[in-house]
């Protein structure tokens, strides 16, 4: 049998195997928040999570990352290309929409003409491992994307939590590079399965919010101008958790830190928000979205409608951070009911013609 | 007296209180529009609504996961509260201590024009600490939230918590001196509901003691520590009604004061800077701590600011709209020790 | 493929002010190794992030055609803390250079036609480069007349006068030069661009009409030209947003679902009207 157990508290014996090789990210605990941070300790570790506070894009693609450094020789400028984007990186205990969310950015910083290397490469080095979802929450709406509690997406190893083990599933040649190395594992037993699948089976059942996206998509696409966005804009106060809190929010800003006495600093990247006034503020004072209705509606085009149309697939992952985090509840659902009330609407006066 | 029996009924006999002044307001046409809050999607979440008609009165909630403060969506004014034709609307805005107070105070750096206004006073009794609730709680999922006696009710799946609501209240709902709006006798035409007069506050800043007992070396690691999470989203700013200015600090970029990144001392930057702003203005409401989506409790320095504000200039923000703040005025006989040395 | 968020390191070779006010320069860039050079394979209406290394980047029209060979320029406006900055570089300072960006002038797909260019103040950077382009003995050919409006405020606006003098000598290009006001010594048109496409009525047929300039310039302009036949797809425009990027990641040049950097800066008039009003 391929599949193996990993015991619960064997998780530092499969951290100390593997630290010198690998840079260990994995859930911990940071003042009362779940984050995925880089292990020192297994004991770090935190193995009881629903999901992280900040999606674990933050590992490869974090808030605030140098692209490159550089000096000056008198006019002559030296750039100093970062080095660390070779590290292997191991990701433990990423959560199937989490997972799927890497999909979707390495083929969004992979497409077209520029290929960003910044990010791919860190891909590339990044081995996932994986846990599926006993329990998705009320906010959770992943079967509506396309995802599943226990989809194996972009996972290179993939976990199911039977209580006191993990049942392990070998997914990738990377996977399967990684496991060879843990020869202490046990096989799995026939059994282990059928509860892995059990639980999956369990879990998909559960979902209480359910979208029809396809239906979203075709009502956004011809609804870009429409009373309902104002409704939708109403409430919002423009504080950007959503985008911050997103897993396939991948927008930036670029800004030079020069340390003029040392003639020396570095270009970083920083996430940025299409939620900000200032995001598409030209320097000539022109802004081509200088109203929150207009910064609402660019988030919900781009992850249902835009998204679909440039890659055929939805820009969201149904983790449901932003249905949480919104400080005055606009909250996805209620967006999304409102828009396709415009559908039942157009649907009512056809009816009544 | 009257007996309290319990958080439930209160917050019930505030909102039927709220509804019929609501509704008398909008029946005499007294208010275009009434902004207020309604229930939420999420166990511990109400929604900001605005309502013109008299039918959607019962639609507006009271409860005590009423955290936004709407004095936000006057300051710019929200669209609803605008006619093409006639101009700014009359607004009603139901108003716990901190939302009244943000209006008076709004109004008196000319943000407001309190004759567009009616204040719906609500005796509050405070907000839940969600944050706090959440962290207690931990990696389950809250799945209701109710009240029952004084305690609030917490069940999900498999559990089931009390937490006394005299604990668990937000720590400024604690401290609170001004529960509900208060009066400004030169606008009679203010107020319904429940407004008070209030003389002069006392306050002894309990809250911040041990903040403030720290030496400066605990002071500076508390801080830091407590900032480290941050993100720079500025949902804190966002959500604060005093933080109206058309392009903050932190954007400006002719020039760029600091960082723009996470970086320890950014954040600080930013957040210190941020307070500066602050000091004589903040109202309290605790929005900004309320909307951190990493929870960072920024009370403490807003609370050591109005402190300092207090002792040195007696003065408390959001009582009277003919008062200039401290920071924004001069007198002869401003304490002014940190300009001159003693000696 | 190399990083495309590195920049290639060039120098500054020639700096020109090209306006009365001084407020707007070209910067000549010259690259110090011949495959750097090699690699940056142009044509008009492509863009760069240029940047001096710690003030920042920012995006640039490329105001030099592929036919000036050795060297790139770059027309640049003091606008904001970048291009001040610029304002202030000197002879041998180190610019950086990332491109050619975005899509460019169709120099293909105008082969064989009539080109009518119009032009509004400090935006003819790459419509010079196109220009140049189209001149050129080896491309001239492949075209057919070649009509250029160029409107200014005043005399003191007029940009790249050295060119303009040398092609209003030529019999292979109509160039028709107006300013807003009347003023001594100018004997050229005066009025504002649209008027002047109202006056000179260039034909709709076969031709192909490139817009670049103030958006109320864009309009009236346009409002002409459709009253006299234009069809939208046979009008050109080069967009303008915030990039900071400019290879389709950072997100915010989005118009709908396409971006300015890589899906433009060039759209036809046909193109823009179905894209959201958002730019």
């Amino acid at each position: 049998m391929d599949e193996k157990l990993l015991k619960k508290s064997d998780i530092s014996k499969l951290f100390n195997e593997v630290k010198d090789e690998y840079n260990f990210y994995a859930p911990k605990k940071v003042r009362g928040n779940i984050s995925f941070e880089l292990i020192s300790d297994a004991k770090e570790i935190e193995l009881d999570y629903l999901n992280s506070k900040v999606p674990p894009k933050d590992v490869l693609f974090p808030q605030k990352e140098t692209i490159f450094e550089y000096h000056y020789e008198g006019k002559d400028v030296i750039i100093d290309e970062r080095k660390d984007l070779e590290d292997k990186l191991l990701i433990f205990g990423v959560r199937p929409c989490d997972a799927y969310s890497f999909k979707l950015l390495e083929d969004f910083f992979a497409f077209g003409e520029f290929q960003d290397d910044v990010f791919l490469k860190k891909r590339e080095n990044a081995t996932i491992i994986g846990i599926g979802c006993n329990e998705p929450r009320q906010s959770c709406f992943c079967t509506s994307v396309g995802g599943h509690p226990y989809q194996k997406e972009s996972t290179d190893v993939f976990l199911s939590d039977l209580g006191d083990y993990y049942l392990v599933e070998t997914i990738t040649e990377k996977g399967k590079d990684l496991v060879k190395k843990l020869s202490w594992l046990t096989d799995a037993k026939k059994g282990d399965v059928e509860k892995s699948k059990a639980l999956a089976k369990q879990a998909e059942e559960s979902f209480t919010t359910k979208f029809n996206f396809d239906l979203v998509t075709k009502v956004l696409d011809e609804n870009f101008e429409n009373p309902v966005w104002e409704e939708i804009a109403e409430s919002c106060i423009g504080c950007s958790s959503c985008t911050f809190l997103c897993p396939t929010c991948t927008c930036f800003d670029v800004i030079d830190e020069n340390d003029e006495y040392n003639h020396r600093g570095r270009r970083i990247r920083i996430w940025d928000t299409c939620q900000s006034c200032l995001y598409t503020l030209e320097t000539s004072g022109h802004n081509p979205r200088p109203e929150k209705i207009q910064r609402c509606r660019n988030r919900i085009m781009h992850k249902f409608s835009y998204y679909p149309s440039n890659y055929d697939r939805l820009g969201c992952v149904g983790c449901g951070r932003c249905i949480v985090a919104c400080p005055v509840n606009n909250e996805l659902r209620l967006i999304i009911d409102k828009i396709l009330e415009i559908e039942q609407k157009e649907e009512g006066e056809k009816a009544n013609a | 007296m009257v007996m309290i029996v319990g958080l439930e009924e209160e917050n019930k006999e505030i909102e039927s209180n709220m509804r019929e002044l609501a509704r008398g307001l909008l029946k005499e046409k007294k208010v275009d529009v009434i902004i207020g809050y309604k229930k939420g999607t999420l166990p511990m979440m109400s929604q900001p609504i605005i309502i013109d008609k008299e039918e959607d009165v019962d639609k507006l909630l009271w409860n005590n996961t009423c955290y936004v403060n709407l004095a936000k969506y006057l300051v710019p004014r929200v669209a609803k509260f605008v006619d093409p034709e006639k101009g700014n609307l009359k607004v009603g805005v139901v108003a716990k201590g901190c939302v009244g107070r943000a209006l008076i105070h709004l109004a008196s750096e000319n943000r407001i024009n309190l004759d567009e206004i009616t204040i719906i006073g609500i005796p509050c009794n405070g907000v839940i600490n969600r944050q706090r609730i959440e962290m207690e709680i931990g990696e389950k999922e809250i799945l209701e939230v109710t009240a029952s006696g004084n305690n609030i009710v917490v069940k999900g799946k498999n559990f089931e918590k009390e937490f006394p609501f005299d604990e668990y209240m937000n720590e400024l709902c604690k401290q609170c001196k001004i529960r509900s709006p208060p009066l400004v006798s030169k606008f009679p035409d203010l107020h319904v509901g429940a407004c008070e007069e209030y003389a002069s506050i006392v306050d002894e800043f309990d809250d911040i003691a041990e903040f403030e007992a720290k030496s400066p070396e605990e002071k500076w690691a508390y801080i830091q520590d407590a900032l480290s999470v941050c993100t720079r989203c500025y949902a804190c700013r966002e959500a604060c009604p005093m933080c109206y200015c058309n392009l903050c600090f932190v954007d400006q970029n002719k020039p760029i004061w600091f960082g723009k990144t996470t970086d320890m001392p950014d954040i600080i930057v930013y957040h210190l800077i941020r307070a500066m702003h602050m000091a004589g203005r903040c109202v309290a409401c605790g929005a900004c701590s309320l909307v951190c989506p990493m929870g960072i409790d920024l009370n403490f320095i807003n609370r050591k600011l109005e402190k300092i504000v207090k002792q040195r200039f007696d003065f408390t923000s959001g009582l009277d709209p003919d008062t200039l703040p401290p920071m924004t005025d001069f007198k002869m006989e401003d304490a002014e020790e940190f300009m001159l040395e003693e000696d | 493929m190399p990083n495309p968020y590195i920049p290639i390191l060039t120098k500054v070779k020639s700096i020109i002010s090209e306006n009365k006010v001084n407020d707007i320069k070209t910067i000549e860039l010259q690259f110090q190794k011949e495959d750097d050079y090699k690699s940056f394979d142009y044509i008009p209406g492509q863009f760069a992030e240029i940047s001096i290394i710690g003030k920042g980047e920012c995006p640039i029209g490329i105001a030099s055609s592929p036919t000036e060979e050795g060297s790139i320029k770059f027309t640049i406006k003091k606008m904001g803390t970048v291009t001040s900055m610029f304002h202030r570089s000197d002879i041998g300072d180190t610019i950086g250079v990332r491109g050619p960006l975005g899509n460019g002038w169709p120099i293909e797909e105008l082969k064989g036609k009539n080109i009518v260019v119009i032009g509004g103040g400090f935006a003819f950077s790459t419509l010079r480069s196109l220009i140049l382009y189209i001149l050129d003995e080896k491309h001239r050919k492949d075209y057919g007349n070649v009509t250029v409006i160029y409107g200014n405020r005043d005399s003191g606006e007029v940009l790249y006068r050295d060119v303009l003098e040398e092609w209003e000598k030529r019999d292979d290009i109509d160039v028709v030069l107006t300013i807003d006001r009347e003023e001594e010594g100018w004997t050229r048109k005066v009025g504002f661009v649209a008027a002047i496409v109202k006056e000179v009525a260039p034909s709709p047929d076969n031709a192909v009409a490139i817009i670049c300039g103030p958006p109320i310039m864009i309009r009236t302009a346009v409002d002409e030209l459709v009253k006299i036949g234009w069809k939208d797809e046979q009008i050109l425009n080069s967009l303008e947003m915030r990039m900071k990027c400019g290879i389709g990641k950072c997100g915010r040049c989005n118009i709908g679902s396409k971006y300015v950097c890589i899906d433009g800066p060039v759209f036809s008039l046909a193109e823009l009207k179905k894209m959201p009003n958002e730019y």
